[in-house]
C-alpha cells in the first residue's frame, strides 16, 4: 500500500533525525532546528491553506504569540507547561479572530491575514513600549538538544496531523469547501465550523514552535518573532514543495533551509531574491509544486 | 485643538492625501481591469523615489524633471512584466479561476525581489536630499515649497487621469473593461492593448508619486510597503475599481492618519493604519463609498 510506504519512509526519516544530536555538532543541530521549525510550520499551514484554499499570509502571528507567551512565562512556569500553553494561546487567538476573518474570502483573506499579523506585531511593540521593555532576555534557557527533541516531536505531530486530517471526513469536507463553498454548504457541510476548526488546528503547533524558538534565541524581540519573512517563507515553501500531500512541505522546507544556510549569513539579500524568484516561477509555471513533478504517479487516484 | 495646529495639520493631511491618491490610482486601475492584486505597488513608489534621488545627487536634476524618467522606467518595467509574466496568468481556465490569489503571490515575490535588489544595490541606509525646502506662510500655516509642489502635481495628475477616463477614447475603453470585460471585447475594445496600457499607466503614476515623496521624506529600499498598505486601504475604502471613490478615500485616509497620529503619538501610526485596514476588510469589503460590489 502506498500510504504505508510513505508512512514508513517518514518514520525512517524521523528516526534518522532523532539520531542527529548523537553524531553531529552544534552547527548541524542548529540547522536541524530551523529545518524542523519550518517543517512544523508549513505542515500546519497546509491544514488550513492547502485544504481549504484560504491562503494565510500571516501565520507568523501564531508563532509570534507563542514566543511572547513563552517570554512572559519563562522563569515562572516549567518548560513542560509553557509549550502547551503557548499552543493553546495560539489556538485561542485563531478561534477568536477566525469568526470575523474567515468570512472574508479569496485574495481579501490573504491580505487580511497579513494585515492582522502586522497589526499584532505593532500592538505587541506598543505594549512592550508602554511597559518600558524593548526586549526580554531569557536566562537559563534549555540546551540545544532538549529543544531539538521538542521540535522533532512538533514536526512529527504536524506531519501526522496533516495526514490524519487529510484522510478524514473532516478533511474531505475542507476539500469540498475549497472547490465550491456554496455547494459544500448546500450538501450539508458545516462550513463555518469546519473553517474555524481548520484555522485553530493550523495555529496550535505554530504557537508551540514559537515558544521553543524564542528559548533557542534566548531573547524576545517583537520585530524578530513577528517577522513577516517567516509567513512569506512558509507560503513559498508550500508553493514550491506543493501542498497537496505531506511530502510537499517536507521538500519545500528542506530545500529552503539548505539554501538559507548557504546564503543567509553571507548574502541575505541574495537569499531573499532567490526566494522571490522561486515563488514567481512556481506560481506562474508550476502552481502544483515540486512534489507533483517528482511523484506524479501517486496522484492518479483520489489523493 | 487650537486653530494654528488645526490649519497646520489640515495642510499636512492634504499633502498626504494627494500622494496617497496618486499612488492608489494605479492599483485601482490594475485591479479593476485585470483583477490583479499588485502588492508590489509600493515598491514602484520606492523606484520612483530612487530615480529622483540619483538624478538629483548625480546629475543635479530637479525631481520635477526626473519624474518623467521615473515614469518611463516604471512603464517599461510594467510592459516587461506584462509580456513576460502577467499574460501567462490569463491563460487556461484553472489559472484564471485562481487569478486573484495567484497574482497576489506573484507580486509578493516580485516585491521581495525588487526590495532586496534595491537594498543590495543602494544599501539599506535611508537617504534624503534637500530641494525646494524654503518655507511659505499662508496665514498661520507654514508649509515647505516641495510639499506644495508635490501636492499640486499629484492633484493635477489625479484630475488628469479622471478626465482621461471620462473623455479620451482609450480612457473610456479602460472604464469599459472595468465595468464589463466581456461586453467590452464584443464591441471591439482591443483588450490586450488596453491592459498593457493600464499596467504602464498604473506603474508610471506610482513611480511619479515616489519621485514626489522623495522630496519630502527619507527614502529606503523598504519604504514601499507602507504605501502598498495605504493604497489598499484607499481602494478598498473607495470601492474596488472605483477611481473617483478612491481619490476621495485617499484624502479621508490622509486626514485620519495625520489627525490620528497628532492626537495620540507617532508610535501608534502603524497600529492606526493596519487597524483601519483590518477593520475595513472585515466590516465592509465592498468599500465605504462604493455602492456596488465589483469584487468576487
Amino acid at each position: 500500500m502506498r500510504p504505508n510506504a510513505t508512512a514508513a519512509a517518514l518514520a525512517c526519516l524521523g528516526i534518522a533525525a532523532a539520531a542527529l544530536p548523537l553524531v553531529a555538532g552544534d552547527y548541524f543541530i542548529g540547522v536541524g532546528l530551523s529545518l524542523l521549525m519550518y517543517v512544523a510550520l508549513t505542515q500546519s499551514w497546509t491544514v488550513l491553506s492547502g485544504l481549504t484554499g484560504y491562503v494565510s499570509l500571516g501565520h507568523v502571528v501564531f508563532y509570534g504569540l507563542g514566543g511572547y507567551v513563552a517570554a512572559l512565562c519563562w522563569g515562572e512556569l516549567p518548560l513542560a507547561a509553557i509549550v502547551p500553553l503557548a499552543g493553546l494561546a495560539a489556538l485561542a487567538l485563531a478561534v477568536l479572530i477566525g469568526l470575523p476573518v474567515l468570512r472574508v474570502r479569496g485574495p481579501y483573506f490573504v491580505i487580511l491575514t497579513f494585515g492582522v499579523a502586522e497589526l499584532a506585531k505593532h500592538l505587541v511593540i506598543a505594549i512592550e513600549g508602554q511597559l518600558g521593555r524593548f526586549s526580554r532576555v531569557l536566562f537559563a534557557a534549555p540546551g540545544l538538544e532538549t529543544l531539538f527533541y521538542i521540535l522533532l516531536a512538533l514536526a512529527a505531530a504536524a506531519t501526522a496531523l496533516t495526514a490524519v486530517v487529510r484522510a478524514s471526513r473532516f478533511g474531505r469536507g475542507l476539500l469540498a469547501l475549497r472547490e465550491n463553498e456554496e455547494a459544500a454548504e448546500t450538501v450539508g457541510i458545516p462550513t463555518v465550523r469546519f473553517k474555524l476548526l481548520a484555522f485553530g488546528l493550523s495555529a496550535l503547533i505554530p504557537g508551540m514552535v514559537g515558544s521553543v524558538m524564542v528559548l533557542r534565541s534566548t531573547y524576545f524581540e517583537p520585530q524578530q518573532l513577528f517577522d513577516p519573512v517567516i509567513s512569506f517563507s512558509i507560503v513559498t515553501m508550500a508553493v514550491v514543495g506543493g501542498s497537496d500531500d505531506v511530502k510537499g512541505p517536507l521538500l519545500g522546507a528542506a530545500g529552503f533551509v539548505l539554501l538559507s544556510e548557504l546564503l543567509w549569513a553571507s548574502a541575505p539579500q541574495i537569499y531573499m531574491i532567490l526566494l522571490g524568484l522561486l515563488l514567481v516561477v512556481f506560481v506562474v509555471f508550476m502552481p502544483d509544486g515540486l512534489a507533483r513533478r517528482l511523484f506524479p504517479q501517486r496522484h492518479g487516484g483520489p489523493a | 485643538m487650537d486653530t494654528i495646529l488645526f490649519g497646520q495639520l489640515s495642510a499636512a493631511a492634504l499633502v498626504t492625501g494627494a500622494l496617497y491618491a496618486l499612488t492608489a490610482v494605479g492599483l485601482n486601475l490594475l485591479y479593476g481591469t485585470m483583477r490583479l492584486l499588485n502588492v508590489a505597488h509600493g515598491d514602484l513608489v520606492m523606484i520612483g523615489a530612487y530615480v529622483a534621488f540619483w538624478a538629483f545627487s548625480l546629475l543635479a536634476l530637479s525631481p520635477l524633471v526626473s519624474l518623467l524618467g521615473a515614469a518611463a522606467l516604471a512603464a517599461l518595467f510594467g510592459a516587461a512584466l506584462y509580456y513576460g509574466l502577467l499574460r501567462r496568468m490569463f491563460d487556461g481556465s484553472r489559472a484564471a479561476r485562481r487569478l486573484e490569489a495567484n497574482s497576489l503571490l506573484l507580486f509578493f515575490g516580485i516585491s521581495v525581489i525588487v526590495q532586496n535588489a534595491a537594498a543590495l544595490q543602494f544599501s539599506a541606509t535611508p537617504r534624503a536630499f534637500q530641494y525646494l525646502d524654503e518655507v511659505y506662510r499662508f496665514g498661520n500655516v507654514a508649509i515647505t515649497g516641495n510639499r506644495i509642489a508635490a501636492f499640486a502635481i499629484a492633484v493635477l495628475l489625479c484630475f488628469g487621469i479622471l478626465a482621461f477616463l471620462r473623455f479620451h477614447v482609450v480612457g473610456l475603453a479602460i472604464k469599459a473593461l472595468i465595468q464589463r470585460r466581456d461586453a467590452a471585447a464584443i464591441v471591439g475594445v482591443n483588450i490586450e492593448r488596453v491592459q498593457l496600457l493600464t499596467v504602464c499607466l498604473g506603474f508610471a503614476t506610482a513611480a511619479v508619486a515616489g519621485s514626489l515623496v522623495s522630496m519630502t521624506e527619507q527614502i529606503s529600499p523598504f519604504m514601499g510597503f507602507p504605501f502598498t498598505i495605504a493604497a489598499f486601504v484607499v481602494i478598498i475604502l473607495g470601492g474596488l475599481g472605483n477611481v473617483t471613490g478612491g481619490i476621495a478615500a485617499a484624502f479621508l485616509l490622509g486626514a485620519l492618519e495625520t489627525f490620528g497620529v497628532a492626537l495620540t503619538s507617532s508610535a501608534y501610526r502603524s497600529i492606526l493604519i493596519y487597524g483601519v485596514f483590518v477593520l475595513i476588510l472585515i466590516v465592509r469589503p465592498q468599500g465605504l463609498l462604493g455602492g456596488r460590489r465589483i469584487a468576487q
